[in-house]
């Protein structure tokens, strides 16, 4: 097995075990989700990071209010990443403006080092420009992951001088408006997914 | 080692990979195209019949080749959804034609000899039943259900790739074979059969058009060079509409002039 195969196998295995933390949505509102239900919702994380342009960014603050869709990765990542934001940004992009201006999309760049804020921009402009980047120190970004019961971020080192990959949750999460994350995204979502399930998360429970 | 291209959803690299199974079938194709026209050409045939005979079964190899073997099998099979109707043409339209006529008419002769599987021939490529065996085939093998459920093991990969070329093979028998006879089958029904199936738009190329989301898991969910599944899978759709009715195309006037050639000829027996 490659070392691709490893790193899909372990991101995989974290978005199952995420994912096997909550149940297929039951019942009212959540019920109608294609995501899953977690059992117990999880609050946004006090986070305080820098943004792409070099300000500080107050996860709560800033989202306050707003469908927030929180995801851990990274650029450099060769599989997991693009295709989340991809599939996302694609989707994101034909939303009605009422759902589409409701919602946030933040990027948590797992790999601080590499991720400078230029390359961050750029890499999330591709999927689309109004997806949030932030950047911080892997301490501030591990707590932030122990606080909502996600596994912290793994540094793989590269074999024969390639470069190194970063083990991370698969899943996104999402934050109502009232702060609180209910329902999990794991890799595998897709797109008729996201389109099914966005408006009705905007709307709340 | 590594038979059979596959979904694999891993990060794609310009690492060559040898497939052994296209190999293998490779081989085997020349072999028993070799067994077939040993002796049933040089007879009957001038030269440059025989020539022309060699080319498209060189073509009808290098496109099943070059189709399915690295890089066009692997992007076929788990990025690209575009790669992988144009993996359909070569393997389910194009080769087969190629390949059938490569064969020169005595190769044909040796079914008259087996009356049994000349009458399952008969049954099978009649214009109707191949028409619908293709039909049929052909969006089952498109369908995204068992796209998803297949490609991802090289069993279900190879078992798709084998349903093209054999619903190829069928969907041309009646066309170009020239055994079982069919006196019935004039030329202009020849060009009724394939302008008919140029034109048909069969339920996979409307989705891959109209649907609003990607179809296919596989492409979606594929790490680069997967990229935008949506804007993929419509250049597949234009793909296998465009791409099969031009070779179809390509049908009609190859049997039109073989008709008129033929009208000739039996007018200057007939003077």
């Amino acid at each position: 097995m490659s070392r691709h195969s490893d790193i899909i196998a372990l991101v995989t295995l974290v978005g199952i075990s995420v994912a096997a933390c909550g149940v297929p949505a039951e019942g009212g509102n959540l019920g109608q989700l294609r995501g899953w239900v977690m059992d117990t919702p999880i609050p946004k994380p006090d986070l305080t990071l820098t943004d792409t342009n070099g300000e500080t960014f107050d996860l709560r603050a800033e989202s306050d209010g707003y469908l927030t869709l929180v995801f851990f990765g990274y650029t450099y990542c060769p599989d997991v990443c693009p295709v989340h934001m991809a599939n996302l940004g694609k989707v994101f992009g034909d939303l009605l403006p009422e759902v589409r201006d409701r919602t946030k999309v933040v990027f948590v760049s797992t790999d601080p080092e590499r991720d400078t804020p230029e390359r961050l921009r750029s890499w999330l402009d591709n999927f689309d420009p109004a997806f949030i980047g932030l950047r911080g120190s892997l301490d501030d970004i591990n707590a932030a992951l122990s606080s909502m019961m996600l596994p912290g971020v793994a540094v793989i080192p590269g074999e024969h001088g390639s470069e190194p990959l970063i083990g991370h949750p698969a899943a996104v999460l999402a934050f109502s408006p009232d702060g609180l994350a209910r329902v999990r995204y794991p890799f595998g979502i897709r797109q008729s997914d996201w389109a099914h399930d966005l408006p009705l998360l905007v709307q709340g429970f | 080692m590594q038979w059979w291209c596959f979904a694999q959803q891993e990060a794609w690299t310009w690492t060559w990979r040898p497939l052994l199974g296209v190999w293998i079938g490779v081989v085997l194709l020349v072999l028993v195209y070799r067994r077939l026209v040993r002796g049933a050409c040089a007879d009957t045939e001038s030269h440059q019949t025989t020539r022309w005979r060699r080319v498209a079964f060189g073509l009808g190899v290098f496109l099943l080749w070059a189709s399915l073997d690295w890089p066009l099998g692997p992007l076929g099979a788990g990025y690209l959804a575009s790669v992988h109707m144009s993996q359909f043409l070569a393997v389910g339209v194009a080769a087969p034609a190629l390949l059938l006529l490569s064969l020169p008419p005595k190769a044909f002769d040796s079914l008259l000899t087996r009356p049994r599987t000349l009458s399952t021939f008969e049954g099978i490529t009649s214009p109707l039943s191949a028409f619908f065996i293709f039909n049929i085939g052909m969006t089952v093998t498109h369908w995204p259900g068992v796209v998803d459920s297949l490609m991802p093991t090289q069993f279900g990969s190879f078992l798709l790739d084998v349903a093209w070329f054999a619903g190829g093979l069928i969907f041309w028998w009646p066309v170009i074979a020239p055994v079982p006879r069919r006196p019935g089958f004039h030329p202009l029904g020849k060009i009724a059969y394939l302008a008919l199936n140029a034109f048909l738009i069969r339920p996979p190329f409307a989705m891959m058009i109209f649907s609003e989301h990607p179809i296919y898991s596989i492409y979606e969910l594929a790490p680069p060079p997967g990229g935008d599944a949506l804007n993929d899978q419509q250049f597949a759709g234009a793909i296998m509409k465009i791409g099969t009715a031009w070779i179809l195309f390509v049908g009609v006037v190859v049997v039109f002039k073989r008709w008129v050639h033929a009208e000739k000829a039996a007018e200057r027996l007939g003077a």
